[in-house]
């Protein structure tokens, strides 16, 4: 029984270290996803990710930017998949302008957004944010209705999640 | 056996050093480069929105002007480069001369990764002369630990007059944030052109935060090696953010010509100015600067956030200024960064171009700084085109045919002698931007919109509008003057925003003038002589190369007198094009 004491006192100081730690990992990640204009998306991507519990906004934000890179390139292989099976002219026109939207999300700006952040440069973290917003929305506008997009919620995804890192990235200004 | 073990240390190691950046994995740097040379290739066939005379490299991305100075009479600008690609990363000094700040020729980059203590890049700085002619760089790296820390750099052979190498200082970093300091390791940059007190010791200043508060560190120096951190900052400001850029310098009470860095005195104001990380624009307070405590105060009603006065009203940022020994005048540089998306800047291959040059000095009334572009700009002025005197009733426009539409300088005067239908300002009209955006150059008005439509296709779809608005103010007649890019392209992945300045400017005893100089992508326009800059990047689809046209307009109830319309092609410069 004596034994037993140190162990219990031992997992005791385990469990409450652990505690305080994730209480305010949770808090940090609630108060700087209200800064974002979607929230609930804001914390279920960064809470998804396991180094959430450990980050600052700087980290935070470098998670916020690794999940718009995750959803752009599942995008872009959906959209390289459709656009090897399309026959209507107006719709490979509209599918191969994503391609290249989608192209420079992936190629330059998130690599870019990511390089700002890590380095201390956070407003080419903020306009590169802004413009994956903006070539996800781009690359939705360019399906003339007809043909009807068939990727509008992937790009809607993207469009958010972008604009959720923006908001997270201004705060290092 | 020895030296495979040592090249297979060195390839772990290599690799080691290109994941453990974290800046792009190996695989997506291959389709980089892949795409990016495939886009290079067709880049060169079609680029309607390069350049004619505003300085650019040929290809790749840039943004803050660097180290600007002058050496043995040559104008020096270095200038942050990307070697590999049309985005921001792989940052060095890239660098070129020139004998008249409009032709330029380019060398090898001055500045690049090679110690530790900017391995990780090599970021904005400053020149400053030393006694004996001798220039010294300063400037930001990134270390190992993507720490901001500040370096110097001297010239590897002060004969060379196009000081093509420099050697690192071994002592480097010779300013670095520390447990001690307390400095924020990412937000610590920008060091600015040093000056001489009167007890001989160097200063400068280093851009830096604490919190919201934007700050300017300042340091001291006697031999240029050692920096020891002032007690107090030069000087902060609340709730503005980090304070990029910062530049601070004398200009002269009375006059044009510009002062050396060093001097202070009663004949002489003090100007400091930062850019804001937080939104994107610069702002300068004048007022005085204490030698002896070494602090920096604005005059009083001096606006110190992004309302306060501002060089550019449009896209403008990273500026940095350098005394010109040569013509005695103190020159602006800035950076213009592109308006377009970013697939697009990845299709033609490039992004970023300098503001043409800048002679800046204080105005008579001594309450603002007024600019204009460097006279030698106007070497590459052809085929005058003088438009006699002329009234210009509302509802109308006038073709300025006969000049290079695309590449072009006009300068125009409006004379308004007729005040009846000028509207009343509204109180609440504080905001200069946002009124023009309101009221574009398609709003009629009652005394305007007036002005230019440059980068005009034929029926005018494609525009860009720069005009004034004239209201009456509670004791006077106030000047708005906008740049409307709302319809400066079809093409809707543009940044279209609208710009705009109050131009102090009495209207009922001055002349109204407007000069632009108009260069394929981008038009900088000044008022009132240089009171109001607003500079804007546009992309045309139709208006381009032959197919540009260039109008004066007035779309308000009231005409007005066109007193002086003077308009010329301009010729090529020379930029960056090896020999």
């Amino acid at each position: 029984m004596a034994n037993m004491i140190p162990l219990v006192i031992l997992q005791a100081a385990i469990s409450f270290s652990f505690l305080p730690g994730s209480y305010s990992a949770s808090n940090l990640i609630e108060t700087t996803c209200k800064q974002t204009p979607f929230f609930d998306l804001c914390v279920s991507s960064l809470q998804s990710d396991p180094r959430s519990s450990n980050a600052d906004v700087a980290g935070l934000a470098h998670i916020a930017a690794d999940n718009v890179n995750v959803k752009a390139t599942a995008n872009l292989q959906q959209i390289t998949g459709l656009l090897g099976g399309a026959t209507d002219p107006e719709l490979q026109k509209a599918l191969q302008g994503c391609v290249d939207k989608y192209n420079a999300i992936i190629q330059a700006d998130i690599p870019v957004a990511i390089e700002a952040i890590l380095k201390g440069n956070p407003k080419f973290a903020v306009s590169r944010a802004t413009d994956a917003a903006n070539e996800a929305q781009s690359c939705e506008k360019g399906f003339a209705n007809p043909p009807k997009s068939p990727i509008s919620d992937s790009n809607k995804v993207v469009n958010q999640l972008s604009l959720v890192l923006q908001s997270i990235a201004s705060l290092l200004l | 056996m020895l030296n495979m073990a040592h090249s297979f240390v060195g390839f772990c190691l290599f690799f080691a050093l290109l994941f453990g950046h974290g800046v792009v994995e190996l695989e997506a740097s291959h389709h980089v480069y892949k795409n990016l040379q495939t886009d290079q290739s067709t880049a060169s066939a079609n680029q309607p929105y390069r350049t004619g005379y505003h300085f650019q490299p040929p290809k790749n991305w840039i943004n803050d002007p660097n180290g600007p100075m002058v050496y043995k009479g040559l104008y020096h600008l270095f200038y942050q480069y990307n070697p590999k690609g049309a985005v921001w990363g792989n940052i060095v000094w890239a660098h070129s001369t020139s004998k008249d700040l409009v032709n330029w020729t380019p060398h090898d980059p001055a500045i690049y990764p090679s110690q530790p203590s900017d391995i990780n890049g090599c970021w904005s700085g400053s020149a400053t002369i030393l006694p004996g002619g001798k220039p010294a760089i300063l400037y930001t790296g990134i270390d190992p630990q993507d720490k901001q820390v500040q370096n110097l750099a001297m010239p590897k052979n002060l004969s060379d007059p196009y000081l093509r190498e420099w050697i690192k200082s071994s002592k480097n970093p010779l300013m670095q944030p520390t447990a001690q300091n307390q400095i924020n390791a990412s937000s610590f940059r920008d060091p600015t052109t040093a000056w001489l007190g009167p007890d001989k010791k160097w200063r400068l200043i280093i851009g830096s935060k604490i919190h919201r508060q934007g700050l300017a560190i300042l340091y001291k120096s006697e031999d240029f090696v050692h920096w020891i951190q002032a007690q107090s900052p030069l000087h902060s400001a609340k709730d503005t953010g980090m304070w990029e850029c910062p530049d601070f310098f004398p200009v002269s009470v009375r006059g044009q010509n510009g002062v050396d860095t060093s001097v202070n005195g009663p004949f002489v104001k003090h100007v400091l100015k930062v850019s804001l990380d937080d939104t994107k624009h610069e702002y300068y307070t004048l007022g005085s600067y204490d030698t002896v405590k070494d602090i920096y105060t604005p005059d009083k009603g001096s606006v110190e956030s992004d309302s306060g006065l501002r060089y550019d009203y449009g896209k403008f940022y990273a500026s940095k200024t350098f005394f010109d020994t040569a013509k005695h005048r103190r020159i602006l540089w800035g950076w213009i960064n592109e308006s377009s998306s970013v697939h697009d800047d990845v299709k033609k291959g490039w992004a970023g171009v300098q503001a043409i040059p800048r002679k800046l000095w204080l105005s008579k009334s001594g309450k603002q700084l007024v600019q204009w572009p460097i006279v030698e700009i106007q070497k590459l002025r052809s085929n005058h085109l003088r438009l006699p005197s002329k009234l210009l009733k509302g509802g109308s426009e006038i073709e300025v045919s006969g000049v290079t539409a695309a590449q072009a300088d006009v300068d125009i005067s409006f004379k308004v002698t007729d005040f009846e239908k000028a509207e009343v300002l509204k109180p609440s009209w504080t905001n200069p931007q946002l009124l023009c955006s309101q009221q574009g150059a398609s709003v009629k008005g009652g005394l305007g919109p007036f002005g230019l439509l440059v980068l005009a296709s034929e029926g005018l779809k494609e525009n860009t509008a720069v005009f004034f608005r004239i209201f009456k103010g509670q004791n006077k007649y106030v000047v708005l003057m906008c740049s409307d890019q709302s319809r400066s392209s079809l093409n809707e992945d543009n940044d279209k925003t609208t710009y705009g300045a109050f131009l102090d400017v009495d209207p009922e005893h001055q002349y109204l003038s407007l000069r632009s100089l108009i260069d394929h992508s981008i038009v900088e326009s000044f008022g009132g002589g240089g009171k109001a800059c607003i500079t804007a990047r546009v992309y045309p689809t139709l208006a381009i190369n032959n197919a540009a046209h260039l109008y004066v307009f007035n779309n308000g109830s009231e005409a007005v007198k066109i007193a002086e319309l003077n308009a010329w092609s301009m010729k090529k410069a020379k930029l960056n094009l090896k020999d």
